[in-house]
């Protein structure tokens, strides 16, 4: 049946699915996985970096960016569609500022790229983009925010989210280990988004990136370098919880 | 003869019956079959299945089981499967190759840079040195259908033993895979079972839940165990991802706990390196997806 509705963007299957748009769902999915937490006083994000051509400039693939000063945006999917979007939230974003004369909120940010994704699954001649996002950051009113937008043109919040490959398996870490407690120091809400990653990157903590803003500070990328202080802390102390998470996950 | 509005002269059927001119049409028609028929002909043969020896590369005069009495028959069939096995059971162990089925399809895609010409696929066959009824088949090519029985008589022969045990390996998209569960709630990569009625031993996972189906090289060969009562399970992994991945490979690991492959992957943390050196070696460099 599938076969004779998921040609068109516009046509609607008689169960009511919209197949383009699910089919971009699964573009998502051949992105790598990124992690969002929202601490009590930070917000992380932590992506798996995809292995670089040798001859390639790393700088040039990203897949964290800042889309204003207080407000970042990581991305599994498309890497074409993301910086379209991308793009046009930072336009959005000096666009406000101009304008009111006030930063936007990240719920306004996230609403302006949903509204974009939906827009572009009701137009003939154009297909839904195959991005999700995770969009974090602190409004004026001091309080971290956590965004989930997805091909479809839905966004919601989250305390802890995962997008990309392995999503599911990380987003069931989260919901084990993740706990109000556990993030309300932000040590800690940088540990946990490390050690939800480690579930599924493979080759260890040399391929991973971080993000983190903190209240009324500027957004922080860890490099790798400084990522081995926590690697290290997390393998001397956290080895049987990775152990038997993974024996669990694989039964 | 007429002439058309468009001024084509063509030939006017006639209602009186066959003229001389018929007999020239019949040679025309009989010369077209007969180029019709060589046509097939030739692609037929492009398209046969050749299994020749590893030294010789010489055909090989009986199916290779004939030829090669098995008491374990191991699949792979994908590249995920065949870099599982090459990885953890090819690594733990000494094998031999003991042959190879050459074939040609439309999906062979690659080009032979010397002689221009789409390059011919391989399925190639080994046996454990210290153990010789056991085999091995790597297959990373894709088997059309008209090659697929083939591809069993040239390997199983027209009269298999029945007391051998055949696994198969091979990898699947999440989306073929029928449930009432939206494909973003699956956890792939996940292994199902599809066992013949005459295996009796319990599967690494569970069994593939109807309606599923399988398909191609797979299914063939499954379907010929079943036919003839040889014990056969195809482990099935859905994954998200169809080119070679860690992920995906290792999902295969249950299986070595069944009695077909017990024993032999011996170093599994070694083994676990050597994959991950082949998935990163042969990854493709695409920024396509971030």
């Amino acid at each position: 049946m599938a076969s004779r509705y998921d040609r068109a963007i516009t046509v609607f299957s008689p169960d009511g699915h919209l197949f383009q748009v699910e089919y971009a769902q699964e573009a998502v999915k051949k992105g790598s996985t990124v992690v969002g937490i929202r601490g009590t006083n930070i917000v992380v994000l932590g992506v798996e970096k995809k292995s670089v051509a040798k001859l390639q400039d790393e700088r040039t693939v990203r897949k964290i960016c800042a889309l204003d000063d207080h407000v970042c945006m990581a991305f599994a999917g498309l890497t074409a569609d993301a910086r379209v979007i991308i793009n046009r939230a930072q336009v959005e974003c000096q666009s406000h500022k101009l304008t009111v004369e006030d930063s936007v909120t990240i719920e306004y940010i996230t609403r302006f790229i949903a509204t974009l994704k939906q827009k572009y699954t009701q137009s003939n001649g154009r297909r839904p983009f195959g991005i999700s996002a995770l969009i974090v950051g602190f409004d004026d009113d001091g309080i971290p925010r956590l965004y989930q937008t997805d091909p479809s043109g839905t966004y919601h919040a989250w305390k802890a989210n995962a997008i990309g490959r392995s999503a599911k398996t990380v987003r069931e870490f989260l919901e084990k280990n993740y706990s109000e407690d556990a993030v309300s120091n932000d040590s800690e809400a940088i540990k946990l988004a490390i050690r939800a990653l480690l579930e599924v990157v493979q080759s260890g903590g040399k391929n991973i990136e971080l993000a983190i803003i903190r209240r009324n500070q500027p957004l922080k990328a860890f490099t790798n370098p400084s990522l081995c202080g926590y690697l290290e802390v997390l393998r001397s102390l956290h080895r049987p919880i990775f152990s038997d998470f993974a024996i669990r996950r694989n039964t | 003869m007429a002439a058309t509005f468009f001024g084509e002269v063509v030939k006017t059927p006639c209602r009186a019956g066959a003229e001389d001119d018929d007999d020239e049409e019949e040679e025309e028609r009989r010369r077209e079959a007969l180029e019709d028929r060589e046509v097939r002909r030739q692609l037929a043969r492009k398209r046969e299945v050749r299994l020749l020896r590893r030294q010789t590369k010489t055909a090989l005069e009986v199916s290779l089981l004939e030829k090669y009495p098995c008491s374990k028959f191991i699949i792979a069939i994908g590249n995920n499967a065949v870099a599982f096995l090459s990885s953890f059971v090819m690594n733990s162990g000494v094998w031999e190759e003991v042959g190879c089925a050459k074939l040609w399809n439309e999906w062979c895609r690659t080009m032979d840079a010397v002689h221009m010409c789409p390059t011919e696929a391989y399925c190639v066959f080994y046996h454990l040195k210290s153990n010789p009824s056991v085999f091995l088949c790597q297959c990373s090519c894709y088997v059309a259908e008209d090659q697929q029985y083939q591809w069993l008589e040239k390997v199983f022969g027209s009269c298999p033993k029945k007391n051998m045990q055949v696994t198969v390996l091979t990898c699947r998209h999440v989306t073929d895979y029928k449930t009432s569960e939206s494909t973003g709630s699956l956890p792939s990569p996940f292994l199902r079972a599809l066992k013949t009625q005459s295996f009796k031993d319990p599967a690494c996972c569970s069994l593939l839940e109807q309606p599923n189906i399988v398909h191609d090289l797979p299914a063939a060969v499954l379907s010929y165990c079943q036919v003839w009562q040889i014990p056969a399970i195809l482990y099935l992994c859905y994954t998200d991802v169809m080119k070679l991945d860690l992920l995906t490979a290792e999902a295969f690991k249950p299986v070595l706990s069944s009695r077909s492959l017990k024993g032999l992957a011996k170093d599994i943390a070694h083994s676990s390196e050597t994959l991950k050196k082949l998935t990163t070696a042969h990854e493709v460099q695409s920024n396509i997806y971030t």
